[in-house]
């Protein structure tokens, strides 16, 4: 009685306390929602950024995915994800999923029409373009973000079946300049560290990178490091990866060429360089030697704003410390000299031998989940598989494995994503086909897309949503599936494969890129070449063949459960390698392996093949297998500040929360509330008070192309004469200044010259 | 049949392809694979028992999250897998991570990102404002528990929490909170941000749970001047936060809140303000009845007991709309010994009793007792809202208001003179109260509540003028400016809420 008595009083138990109950689960879970309960999981790698972290997905009993956690018992991520790992599911209910194809009819509005209607329309009006106007003034604009499957068949299609000789993608926008750096520097695109490296380094300097919240996983293994490593950040920002180092270097933007080229100078003077090592591996170093005596410290400090003994304080990390590995992202990569400012990355590891051993290398942390596979498979720049398009070998090698006539192979690369657009303009363009990307936001200087795409005879978008920038200005929408709609394989950062599953059903009649390619390859008449691509694991198996004895070559890879069950397979992975793995024999080709790397639950995985660098031998991938010094003189911002336009623009990424243009992110309401929903301006206190701007005050920011207005957050984390936006609204793109780098073609994202104005409040 | 090598017909192709796109692996597929994590589930728990106590705590003690400061560089895991590891409704999650920037000592740049949660207080505020007891705390772990089944969605906890901890959920129509995962915590598993924390910066540890040593174990790099417990975070001494935050750094005396400054609305709650406008009149009518009857003894006076009567019922039945789950309010009298929003609610039902009787009898006793009824019912409106601690909500300022409102509805029965120089005073009143800080004052007349600002002081001024017009001898203008005045008043409570500081942890930024 007194029970029920109580119960009454006060509900202990009842319908809303049961919602939040938890239950055991199965499959190593902990505790999870009662209504949750998994019927089985299943591992994928995560879509959206380069880490690569690998996700156990939670299915009910009909292979649904229904929740996620991080997988524990993966080497890259360790139990860990982001927020948008967390989140990845969410993107794919979202209401605005493009689920049939849509056709613009005569009142100029997109309306649903079939499949096969869509592809007669795709083909005829491409192919109508390609008769008037000749076959290349059809382009196509690709992505990091579908599977390398996906990218090889595109690409194979694109080039060898439809004629089309300029196929660019969006890791133009961010892994270009890498691409091209790595090639001129070691003979071939190859990022030499392993993650372990995070962990063994005792000194890591980060060069325009924020992987606390870009790359928070990468972070992590920072974190884990056991060596009481120094941590430098060179940034203009005091960002929240340079609140956490040892050492912020607030270089002035633009001005980290020159910086580099100062510690250059500084290590040579010091005599902190490896001559033995220059004298076995590299060629160049003379003449480098010759230009750095320019490099004083009275002229770096006047060039970058970084103080001299700041200067002597890095120079001498670096020169001192026995393992110092640098990394470098979107800072340097998205400059008006990209590829020559990672080059002297490059080149300061290079001379101090700081390469191909454990917690060392010059490293470039990746953007996109899938940018290595565009920029291995994509045929764009490189022809398929890492080949070069110039080379009668890799030609008739490529025609060989693909079955196809040599003839169809083009002789030369790709124009670049600007050149392309260019070309639209002038009307050598006449028909776009653009692939999960979202080139009405995302590209520089973006006002002159309507403009462009008025131009087009024919815009097909391929994407998730219909509701994109891009998608939305179309005159034919594909609906893809997405990410954990489909199988296929993803190279993240460290050069490791990983794979992705398919868990959730694509809604309507979306379809996953691969089978969107095969119908417009059967539909454009060239469906017989294609024959052999019958699945993703099919292309893989494509793939593996192209990588045969290049340095990527990855024949020892079995297929997909291979991967998955070794916790990704980082390139190069032989079928030599393969035996060495299965017999526990430490392969004295590949490198060096981790003395320390302890990833738990990984005891029975040999360190030999789970955390891999390469150059330990000192061999590059040049002809003569030395390793280039690569150099150039600084010149200045292509757009600084003056009196009219006083502040540098810098823009990037605003939170871990936010991706991109947003179009999957802002799709989970989670992710919406970790950061602002829109335009925000970050300004230096200092510069505020002036202009009478008080934090959450609403600012017109003006260039010389563009208006936006964003809200004021004052921070002292911009310098004075710097203001920062994030690069997730289309607002930013207004603005920016269509600078390329001269040699990856990559646009210079991080600075352009505004000026700010407080709008009334009213 | 078709042969091999022959293309297939797009039409077939397509309906393979789509029927492909709806294939999805099913569990017997997967069993291999699910055999093989079973097998590390052990590790997998393993991996966190270094991030919460092994033991329970020791009598005297409780459980408290500690985060590490130079740990938290903003990746924001925990506030995602807080959502998901507890199966929360789409926006739901019960951490938060805020940011707060300032200038160190060499005066470089400072930024700290600081993740947040229930701090799981000594003395928490939620569980001593609520009515009916949906809150305990539990005795052996200090854990700050909710009870779901119990709630009747009023959010006066909401109010109560210093660090905007309670989040009204509408689908349920009750607050929901953080429970520190003591389920998970009851089975030797992490709470769900201490499993997501990449950088293990949140642990769950043993603290002393005696009021006095509270804020002293906390890291003294984190005080400042205007907070015991965290630089530019609520002050400790109201509720007595358990979480420790802790830095190798020090915290600069500049550092402010990324949101410092920025205007947050907070929700108007209509019902509550008709609530309390109606009841303040009610009592001030009542006044006006006893006055008339016995100081003017005009018997043939008009029958402002019945119309306060009738502006108490409305009150009420506002105050019953106002809550999420308005069936389990029966159970409001729970919290007597320590809610006032209990104590109001049991006395103005007393009150309402005493005057219907007062209406019916008209008994002198009755309706004197009625009054006085209604006036500590008046008294214990007040002490809700005094109670919270909010900037804004001083006594002063809220017992002005309030009796401002008693007053004014005596003036304005009594005479148009009487009501015109009560409605002047209460005028005066309100700007001063409203218009107490710098981001009030923006709000109020340049921001976010500049059109709600502007209609109250249109219709407060338009019944001044109308009832001058009554007090030269236009008599027909006093019930209009009567009205005026009321609907003024109605426009003032709602500001009364929605012009509140909203007492918070550091936030984000702006947007």
């Amino acid at each position: 009685m007194k029970t029920v008595v109580e119960n009454l009083l006060r509900a202990h138990d009842g319908p809303m306390t049961s919602e939040l109950v938890l239950r055991p689960a199965e499959f190593g879970l902990g505790r999870v929602p009662g209504r949750l309960q998994p019927a089985s999981t299943a591992k994928s790698v995560c879509g959206f950024c380069s880490t690569g972290c690998s996700l156990l997905v939670h299915l009910d009993e009909s292979g649904q995915a229904i929740n996620l956690t991080p997988d524990p018992d993966h080497p890259v991520n360790l139990g860990m994800a982001c927020p948008k790992g967390w989140e990845a599911l969410t993107p794919l209910v979202a209401h605005d999923r493009a689920t049939t194809p849509l056709l613009r009819n005569a009142k100029g509005q997109l309306e649903p029409v079939s499949w096969e209607r869509a592809i007669a329309e795709f083909c005829s009006r491409m192919k109508g373009v390609q008769a008037r106007h000749g076959a290349a003034s059809v382009a196509a604009l690709s992505t990091g973000q579908i599977t390398t499957e996906e990218m090889a068949l595109l690409g194979a299609l694109a080039k060898f079946g439809m004629g089309i000789a300029d196929l660019d993608s969006n890791t133009r926008q961010c892994m270009a300049t890498s691409h091209v750096a790595y090639k001129q520097s070691f003979g071939f695109d190859a990022p030499p560290f392993t993650y372990a490296d995070f962990e063994e380094s005792d000194l890591l300097v980060f060069v325009g990178a924020n992987p606390c919240i870009a790359h928070p996983i990468m972070w992590q293994r920072v974190m884990r490091n056991r060596r009481n490593p120094s941590t430098v950040v060179i940034d203009p920002r005091r960002t929240e990866t340079a609140m956490a180092a040892t050492l912020h270097v607030p270089v002035c933007p633009g001005g980290d060429l020159a910086l580099l080229y100062g510690i250059a100078h500084l290590l040579v003077s010091r005599g902190w360089i490896d001559r033995d090592f220059i004298a076995a591996h590299t060629t160049g170093f003379d003449e480098f030697e010759t230009f750095l005596r320019d490099f004083t410290p009275a002229r770096v400090v006047a060039d970058t704003g970084v103080s001299e003994s700041t200067l002597e304080q890095l120079a001498t990390l670096i020169g001192t410390r026995e393992r110092v590995s640098l990394w470098w992202t979107m800072g340097v990569n998205q400059s008006h000299q990209a590829t020559r400012t990672a080059q002297a990355i490059i080149n300061l590891a290079l001379m101090t031998g700081q390469i191909g051993r454990p917690g060392t290398g010059a490293n470039s942390i990746t953007g996109q989940c899938n940018a290595m596979g565009s920029r291995l498979f994509g045929n764009a720049t490189s022809l398929i598989g890492g080949h070069d398009f110039a080379n009668p070998d890799h030609r008739a090698h490529v025609a060989s494995v693909l079955g196809l006539d040599e003839k169809r192979i083009p002789t030369a690369a790709s124009r670049a994503y600007d050149q392309i657009l260019g070309r639209i303009a002038t009307g050598g363009v006449r028909a776009l086909w653009i692939v999960a990307t979202n080139t009405a936001h995302s590209w520089i200087s973006h006002c002159g897309f309507a403009e462009l795409r008025r131009k087009l005879d024919f815009l097909v978008v391929q994407d998730m949503y219909a509701t994109t920038e891009t998608a939305r200005m179309a005159d034919l929408v594909l609906p893809a599936a997405g990410w954990g709609e489909k199988e296929g394989t993803f190279i993240n950062s460290e050069r490791r494969l990983g794979v992705i599953r398919k868990v959730s059903r694509a809604p309507g009649e979306a379809l996953s890129d691969f089978a969107i390619f095969k119908l417009i390859a059967e539909g454009w008449g060239c469906g017989g070449m294609f024959r052999q691509w019958r699945d993703p694991a099919a292309a893989f198996a494509i793939m593996r063949a192209l990588s045969a004895g290049r340095p990527f070559d990855i024949g020892g890879i079995r297929d997909y459960d291979h991967i998955e069950a070794e916790g990704g397979i980082q390139w190069p992975f032989t079928s030599a390698d393969a035996l060495v793995s299965k017999f526990g024999v430490r392969s004295s080709e590949i490198g060096q392996t981790s003395d320390t790397a302890q990833t738990p639950n990984s005891d029975l995985r040999s360190p030999a093949t789970h955390e891999r660098r390469l150059f330990a031998d000192g061999r590059f991938f040049t002809p003569d297998g030395r390793a280039r010094f690569v150099f150039d003189p600084p010149s200045p911002l292509p757009e600084g500040a003056n009196r009219d336009y006083p502040f540098v623009l810098i823009t990037g990424r605003g939170s871990s929360a936010q991706w991109h243009t947003g179009s999957r992110t802002a799709k989970s309401a989670v992710l919406q509330k970790l950061a602002p929903n829109s335009a925000w301006i970050e300004i230096h206190p200092a510069d505020a008070g002036p202009a009478g701007i008080a934090n959450g005050d609403r600012v017109r920011v003006s260039s010389r192309r563009g208006t936006t207005e964003a809200a004021a957050q004052l921070t002292p984390s911009v310098q004075r004469g710097q203001v920062f936006i994030p690069m997730h609204f289309p607002e930013v793109n207004r603005l920016t200044f269509p600078a390329f780098d001269p040699h990856s073609r990559q646009p210079a994202y991080k600075a352009c010259a505004v000026r700010l104005e407080r709008l009334s409040q009213e | 049949m078709v042969a091999p090598n022959d293309p297939p017909p797009l039409v077939d192709l397509i309906g393979n392809l789509l029927a492909e796109q709806g294939r999805l692996q099913t569990p017997a597929a997967r069993a291999g694979v699910a055999f093989d994590q079973i097998e590390n589930r052990k590790s997998k728990i393993e991996n966190f028992r270094s991030l919460i106590p092994l033991t329970a705590p020791a009598p005297g003690e409780q459980y408290a999250f500690e985060v590490n400061l130079d740990k938290c560089t903003g990746c924001k895991a925990c506030v995602v897998a807080c959502h998901s590891l507890n199966g929360l409704d789409e926006t739901e999650s019960w951490r938060d991570v805020g940011l707060i920037t300032g200038f160190q000592q060499d005066g470089a740049a400072y930024q700290q990102t600081i993740t947040t949660a229930c701090h799981h207080c000594a003395d928490p505020g939620c569980m001593n404002g609520c009515p009916v007891l949906a809150y305990e705390k539990d005795p052996l772990t200090g854990i700050v528990r909710h009870l779901d089944d119990q709630c009747i969605g009023c959010q006066y906890c909401i109010l109560k929490c210093p660090y905007d901890v309670p989040k009204y959920n509408k689908r349920l129509g009750i607050v929901r909170k953080c429970d520190m995962c003591h389920q998970r915590l009851g089975a030797g598993e992490a709470p769900a941000c201490v499993q997501a924390c990449p950088t293990h910066a949140i642990r769950i540890v043993s603290v002393s749970s005696s009021p006095a040593s509270q804020l002293q174990s906390s890291n003294s790099n984190l005080r400042t001047p205007t907070s015991d417990f965290l630089a530019a975070a609520p002050d400790g001494a109201i509720t007595l936060p358990t979480t420790r935050y802790v830095s190798e750094r020090e915290i600069p005396t500049s550092a402010a809140a990324a949101d410092a400054g920025i205007a947050r609305v907070q929700p108007g709650h209509t019902p509550l303000a008709v609530l309390l406008t109606l009841s303040q009149l009610a009592l001030g009518a009542q006044a006006a009845a006893l006055f008339v009857t016995y100081y003017v003894t005009n018997t043939s006076s008009f029958p402002w007991g019945a119309v306060a009567l009738g502006m108490l019922g409305a009150a009420l039945a506002a105050s019953v709309a106002h809550l999420g789950r308005p069936l389990r309010a029966w159970r409001v009298f729970l919290g007597l010994r320590r809610s006032w929003l209990s104590r109001e609610a049991v006395v103005f039902g007393g009150w309402f009793g005493a005057l219907a009787a007062a209406v019916f009898t008209q008994l002198p006793a009755i309706e004197i007792a009625a009054f006085a009824i209604g006036s500590v019912g008046v008294f214990c409106s007040a002490m809700i809202y005094i109670d919270t601690g909010r900037r804004g909500w001083s006594a002063a300022s809220v017992s002005a208001r309030f009796a401002g409102t008693v007053m004014l509805a005596a003036g304005l029965a009594v005479s148009p003179i009487a009501g015109l120089a009560a409605a002047a005073l209460k005028l005066a009143i309100d700007r001063i109260a409203l218009a107490r800080g710098p981001w009030e004052t923006r709000a109020l007349e340049s921001g976010a509540l500049r059109f709600a600002f502007r209609m109250r002081s249109l219709l407060g001024g338009t019944g001044l003028l109308l009832l001058a017009a009554a007090a030269l001898g236009e008599t027909g203008a006093w019930p209009v400016g009567a009205a005026f005045i009321v609907a003024g008043e109605l426009a003032e409570r709602i500001l009364f809420f929605r012009a509140i500081d909203g007492s918070k942890m550091p936030g984000a930024g702006a947007s």
